[in-house]
């Protein structure tokens, strides 16, 4: 019996196809956008997951108080601290880093990507489990005029690729490409060169200052433990609490909440938009329910109860949420896929995949909003009293 | 005899914006099983407004209305819908088909209030069209069907249940008089067959046909 109500649903939407189709895309529209930016924030969850796996779960990160990232200013840190840092036994590996843009030269073209300066032997170490190189070596004690470039400095930074042995200029100084990184799949990082602390210091003239400290921590350590005994410590030696002493998965944990935040609200918008589909939705079946007046009645006069007009409408609207949930699944999830894409191919990695229960989830969303728009004209048609339903013209 | 319709003191009165409009101001008949009833009057004296309460399709403000001993001024709702859609088989004078379904659905659709058995459903429907001459407009739309050929796809849902009693409300009213006359044959073949028919008209040549005329004037029967 279920069975021929959906015809008779199918049946009126069939029947009115052109409004039908308008009340569908706004499901259409609503369903997509959840999807899209659903499946948007778990890619971007999951690179930067990814990013900072690459960085190394074992590591503490130093920095000073207003460290914003490579290239922004920073005042506070120092060659002292990095001995600071040294004391503490649990580090197996303690390596300072500076960055700041510089002019880079390569065949007549110039650009500024960020420049990193390391101390070679420590970086090395420090990257031997975390960032492998595409092609050539890591920096080694006593070079001086040498470099790394990340892949996107090497590849798409000029017009012409860098190779390994090729020569650029930094700050007017001429080094040689001793080794190319594989990618990451941040620009920040693809797009940076490492060069020699030393070196770095020479050429931009920063003095003794640090701008963050990386530190891996021997197997087995407790690394909550050695962050809060070198918070005590440096806090001692510098008598002040300029700095921050942070884990990866402390960073990943605040992004995530940042990260949740924005998915939040993204969601709650996109959910605004099917919100909107439904009302369009109810505003369907209620003319739907006023135009077919005269047929609601002639269904009770031959019989029909109150239920099966209910039935009929509310199959209605649920079906017309599930064809809106169909399209807008494969929509929202084309949609994500293409941005994904295209935010790789523009240097910022997003793993958008193809989640099946996510897609189960939308088709069922917007089945549900269909009923639940359906609800009230349905109700109304089934109330409708027959003898007045069957003088209405 | 058996009755089929019994109306005890059946008052009917609308409600129009404050205004009470008395259309039936008691009015009681009995109808036996198998018998064919025409019922004239002037227009608005209440004719359809009986037809209406008989066919269960709305209850009277006073007095009590019996289908084959059941009293349906108790009866639930649904037991109601239910009541009508297996004893009753209505007939309007504007046909009132689903525009949007086809013949042969539109003759189904009262079986699937019933649950009854699909393949049969089919069946049968495919019969009742073929017994009032339609065989070969099974798979059209209404509006794609003459008024004559509409009022028989009426008819072949009306029957579709195998009802006790079928009303007719002005049947022939939107029809020219030859296709009015093959709608009334086919209506007095139902009834001799033993199918209790009612019908209202304004016609005399119609009524004449009956066996009994019942005369309704300002929501009263005339004597
Ligand atoms: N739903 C309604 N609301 C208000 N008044 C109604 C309603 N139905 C009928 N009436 C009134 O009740 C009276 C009887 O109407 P009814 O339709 O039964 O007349 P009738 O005998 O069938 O007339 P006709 O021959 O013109 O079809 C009329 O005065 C009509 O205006
Ligand atoms: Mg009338």
């Amino acid at each position: 019996m279920i069975l021929e109500y959906f015809k008779l649903a199918v049946n009126n939407i069939t029947h009115r196809k052109v409004r039908s189709w308008l009340t569908i895309i706004g499901i259409i529209i609503g369903i997509a956008s959840i999807i899209a930016l659903i499946s948007l924030s778990l890619g971007l969850q999951n690179s930067i997951a990814e990013q900072f796996e690459s960085f190394g779960s074992d590591k503490i990160l130093v920095s000073a108080a207003t460290f914003q990232g490579p290239g922004s200013l920073s005042i506070g840190l120092t060659e002292k601290d990095v001995e600071t840092v040294k004391k503490i036994q649990e580090f197996k590996v303690v390596a300072p880093f500076i960055a700041k843009p510089g002019s880079v030269e390569y065949k007549g073209e110039s650009k500024f990507p960020i420049i990193f300066g390391g101390q070679p032997k420590e970086s090395a170490e420090l990257f031997a489990d975390t960032r492998t190189l595409e092609k050539g070596r890591y920096l080694k004690e006593g070079d001086h005029y040498d470099a790394i470039l990340g892949s996107r400095a090497a590849k798409k930074l000029f017009k012409k690729e860098i190779r390994i042995n090729n020569k650029i200029k930094i700050n007017g100084k001429e080094f040689k490409v001793v080794g190319i990184f594989e990618e990451v799949g941040n620009q920040q990082d693809d797009s940076a060169i490492s060069i020699p602390l030393d070196t770095f210091k020479e050429i931009f003239k920063s003095g003794d200052q640090i701008d963050f400290i990386s530190a891996q921590v021997k197997p087995g350590s407790n690394i909550p433990e050695v962050q809060k005994k070198l918070e005590r410590l440096l806090k001692d030696k510098r008598g002040d609490e300029n700095f921050n002493v942070v884990t990866p998965t402390q960073i990943l944990e605040q992004i995530s909440q940042v990260l949740g935040i924005v998915q939040a609200v993204l969601v709650g918008i996109a959910a605004i938009s099917l919100v909107v589909g439904g009302i369009g939705i109810m505003n369907s079946m209620y003319t739907s329910v006023l135009e077919r007046t005269r047929d609601i009645g002639v269904m009770k006069a031959i019989g029909a109860k109150d239920s099966d007009i209910l039935k009929i409408f509310l199959i209605e609207s649920g079906l017309m949420g599930f064809v809106g949930g169909i399209f807008g699944v494969v929509l929202g999830t084309l949609l994500s896929l293409g941005i994904g894409q295209y935010a790789t191919e523009a240097g910022f990695k997003l793993l958008v995949t193809i989640n099946p229960q996510l897609m189960l989830f939308g088709l069922f969303f917007a089945f549900i909003a269909g009923i639940i728009s359906g609800v009230l004209p349905a109700y109304r048609a089934s109330q409708l009293n027959p003898v007045e339903a069957l003088r209405h013209e | 005899m058996q009755k089929v319709i019994q109306l005890q003191n059946v008052k009917k009165s609308y409600n129009l914006d404050n205004v009470i409009v008395n259309a039936l101001n008691g009015i009681s008949f009995e109808v036996n099983k198998g018998e064919l009833v025409a019922i004239m009057g002037p227009s608005g004296s209440g004719k359809s407004t009986a037809m209406q309460i008989i066919g269960s399709l709305d209850l009277p403000t006073e007095g009590r209305v019996f289908i084959e001993d059941v009293d349906i001024t108790k009866l639930s709702h649904s037991n109601i819908a239910q009541l009508r859609g297996k004893k009753v088989g209505f007939i309007f004078q504007t046909f009132n088909l689903i525009p949007s379904l086809t013949a042969l659905e539109n003759v189904t659709l009262p079986m699937l209030f019933q649950d009854l058995n699909k393949t049969k459903q089919k069946q049968k429907a495919k019969e009742l069209l073929a017994l009032v001459g339609l065989q070969d407009r099974m798979d059209h739309l209404p509006p794609e069907l003459s008024g004559g050929q509409r009022q028989r796809v009426a008819i072949a849902r009306a029957l579709a249940n195998d009802p006790e009693i079928i009303l007719a409300d002005e049947p022939t009213g939107n029809l020219d008089s030859k296709t009015g006359g093959e709608i009334i044959n086919l209506l007095l073949e139902l009834n001799k067959k033993g199918t209790t028919v009612l019908i209202v008209t304004h016609d005399q040549n119609i009524a004449k046909r009956a066996k009994r005329i019942i005369t309704i004037r300002d929501g009263l029967i005339a004597k």
